[in-house]
């Protein structure tokens, strides 16, 4: 145990594993919308998360023409180039999660299939997905080029505040308050809580189920299309199979926090970010998946229902 | 015709045919055998599979040409640098009689998961890049006598090399050892460390990770800065090696970067970025091609392989490739005699000189570690030899 690193970079690991923990916050959402309306885990929700890596890339290389020796850019062209980037993965990767919910389950649904068959469907999805991609970049890492130059705003208590960080905490926190505000304020989102509560009920009340059920894989897709390009932003290289372990991990963070709400998804992301970072400073890398998972299944003994799952049930999806 | 006289007419016919027919066999044997080239050519070590099997396809082509009674075919098997996929692989190619020599495994994990197969077909393996120790250690579970050899360097030897060149030139060496945890990965750094000790540096402390694609290595960044360490040993893969002193820079580490053989790949540059990976000091157990090859070799080299630039480990695998046609040369074209062969004789060194086999399978007098660089280009440069 290394506990004399936290003397110096206590408030680094902090930085580091809060921006790490926002992107699961993002990619748990496409996770915990799906299981909060249909109380299905969507396995597929990783490969989601890559076609928006690969769709950033897209963007970054092939649509505007930048390699990964280019310099990077400023003003504008920045955020211009940043921004389509964005608004590409997300669209890309809500475009692919309705494409799944559509292709994968609708039918299962409409035919009265159990949920062990939705399951299956979501992992089949999942591996079609990924092995295409495998099979398109002949399984080669895909880089983007460094086009936001990671200066850095300066350093407070050893914790350098990179530009790249900052945008990522920031952004996120943004997304995660407009979705909230949306879940809970908007008619729309009223109707997807709505038929949270009772598929049964919200039909009766005339909601659209199936537009109702698009909009929120749309909206899961969205969140975690933003993650993807908030992550090639910090980490700038993807693959085929990138979506395994940020899945699973965001999964654990939904999971965690209490799957099917909101803002048990922001917790558990947060908390994993910070568990993960500090346990590989502390304890050593090697020891960081065994030490997540024993807190998680701590928690869930203590807690099933995950940290906030019973406290915050009102706002379940 | 009596009855005896025509017994000793169908006895002569019978062994006339008899000989006619094993000439026949004999010679339509000895007009093509198989070699085999094994390693990634496909998944995320493809790089280096690929550059391998451009210095395979070179030296049959320069055999070839020089008009053999023995013609060579090369068939390629991709075990994608994986154990696992080369437990699936090898069970076809041992099976495969045509095949009387197998250039490879790159990887000491997929050749090891070979071992089984390729050891119950008597099939000889020369290896251009396995390093990993116990594979060459007679009392070794993963031992890969009597079939494996290899004309790299193994890690033992890497090792103290990897330390000297990472230490060299710095006043007081701090080093920070991390290995990704794979058997090549923590069996380097297990050499690595004795080697700090004998260079006189200090180690400021160890991590072990296991990286996948989009690992946050910001945890072990943050190790690093705080040991106030000088110098970085990574012992892992290219593209992980890549993302890690990307990370590291972008830390705020200024200090030496150094890798093994598994990261002396165009890969590695690529995935740093250039500003990243500007003279990161690497170790290979090999003599590049370019350093040796004369202007019409390399024409040839590209003509072959298709190839323009050749990369790591290609002057091993033409010498690797180079002792199997020595032997088929010799009129040996059955695995049991190449197996004989690779064991008892002497093969031409493309760097100059000859080389021989130990009995366990390691070059005799041990094998040369080359160092490189990382320039400013993003090539990978040799500077000598480590």
């Amino acid at each position: 145990m290394n506990f004399s690193v936290l003397s110096s970079q206590f408030w680094s690991l902090c930085l580091s594993g809060l921006s790490l923990g926002l992107i699961y916050v993002l990619i748990s959402l496409g996770y915990t919308m799906v299981y909060g309306v249909l109380r299905l885990i969507n396995f597929a929700n990783s490969e989601i998360f890559m076609v928006g890596t690969f769709a950033t890339v897209w963007v970054e290389t092939g649509l505007t023409g930048h390699t990964n020796d280019s310099q990077p850019l400023h003003g504008f062209q920045l955020i211009w180039t940043l921004g389509l980037a964005l608004v590409i993965a997300m669209v890309a990767s809500g475009i692919t999660a309705v494409a799944v919910e559509f292709l994968a389950y609708r039918r299962l649904r409409a035919r009265g299939t159990n949920r062990l068959a939705s399951l299956i469907s979501a992992i089949g999805m999942s591996i079609v997905l990924s092995e295409s991609a495998r099979i398109l970049s002949h399984s080669r890492p895909q880089a983007s080029p460094r086009l936001l130059e990671k200066t850095s705003f300066g350093e407070v208590a050893g914790a350098n505040f990179r530009i790249d960080t900052v945008l990522v905490i920031i952004s996120a926190l943004v997304m995660f308050f407009i979705l909230d505000r949306f879940v809970n304020k908007s008619r729309l989102g009223k109707a997807i809580r709505a038929v949270s509560m009772s598929e049964e009920n919200s039909k009766l009340m005339g909601i659209n189920l199936n537009r109702v059920i698009s909009i929120t894989f749309l909206i899961g897709g969205l969140m975690t299309g933003a993650a993807s390009f908030f992550f090639m932003t910090v980490y700038e290289t993807t693959k085929f199979n990138v979506g395994f372990s940020l899945g699973l991990a965001a999964f654990t963070a939904a999971v965690l926090g209490g799957i099917g709400n909101l803002r048990g998804a922001f917790f558990g992301g947060i908390a994993l970010g910070l568990l993960e970072t500090m346990s590989a400073a502390v304890l050593g890398s090697q020891w960081k998946s065994v030490t997540v998972f024993v807190v998680l299944v701590l928690v869930l003994l203590v807690r099933p229902n995950g940290i906030f799952g019973e406290a915050i049930q009102q706002t379940r999806v | 015709m009596n009855k005896n006289s025509k017994r000793v007419l169908g006895v002569a016919t019978a062994a006339f045919l008899a000989v006619g027919t094993l000439t026949a066999t004999s010679a339509q044997a000895a007009t093509t055998v198989t070699l085999a080239f094994q390693g990634p050519l496909t998944g995320d070590a493809a790089q280096a599979g690929q550059d391998e099997l451009a210095g395979a396809k070179y030296a049959l082509a320069v055999y070839n040409a020089s008009m053999p009674k023995v013609k060579v075919n090369l068939i390629q098997v991709d075990d994608q640098g994986s154990g696992s996929v080369a437990a699936t692989v090898a069970p076809g190619v041992a099976k495969n009689k045509t095949v009387v020599g197998l250039i490879g495994s790159a990887y000491s994990g997929a050749s090891q998961n070979s071992f089984p197969f390729y050891i119950a077909g008597g099939l000889t393996m020369v290896s251009p890049s396995a390093s990993r120790v116990t594979l060459t250690t007679p009392q070794a579970p993963d031992f890969g006598g009597p079939v494996f050899h290899r004309v790299v360097g193994n890690d033992s030897v890497q090792g103290p090399a990897l330390a000297r060149l990472a230490t060299k030139g710095v006043t007081s060496p701090n080093v920070y050892l991390v290995d990704d945890q794979s058997p090549y990965g923590a069996g380097l750094a297990q050499y690595t460390s004795p080697g700090l000790t004998k260079v006189g540096a200090k180690l400021a402390g160890t991590d072990h990770i296991l990286p996948t694609t989009g690992t946050d290595w910001s945890a072990t960044t943050a190790k690093v800065k705080a040991s106030g360490a000088n110098v970085v040993i990574y012992c892992g893969y290219d593209i992980d090696a890549g993302a890690f002193v990307k990370s590291l820079r972008d830390g705020g580490y200024t200090g030496i970067f150094a890798s093994g053989d598994g990261s002396a790949t165009a890969s590695f540059p690529k995935a740093a970025g250039l500003a990243a990976a500007k003279d990161a000091r690497l170790t290979e157990g090999d003599t590049p091609f370019d350093n040796v090859a004369t202007a019409a070799q390399k024409a040839a080299f590209t003509k072959a392989s298709g190839v323009k630039v050749a990369g790591g480990y290609v002057t091993n695998t033409i010498n690797a490739t180079n002792a199997f046609l020595t032997c088929i040369k010799a009129g040996k074209t059955t695995r049991a005699a190449i197996g004989t062969c690779i064991n008892s004789q002497k093969f031409p060194n493309f760097t100059g000189g000859t080389f021989s086999f130990e009995s366990w399978g390691d070059i005799k007098g041990g094998a040369p570690i080359g160092a490189f660089k990382v320039d400013a280009t993003g090539a990978i440069v040799y500077t000598g030899q480590a």
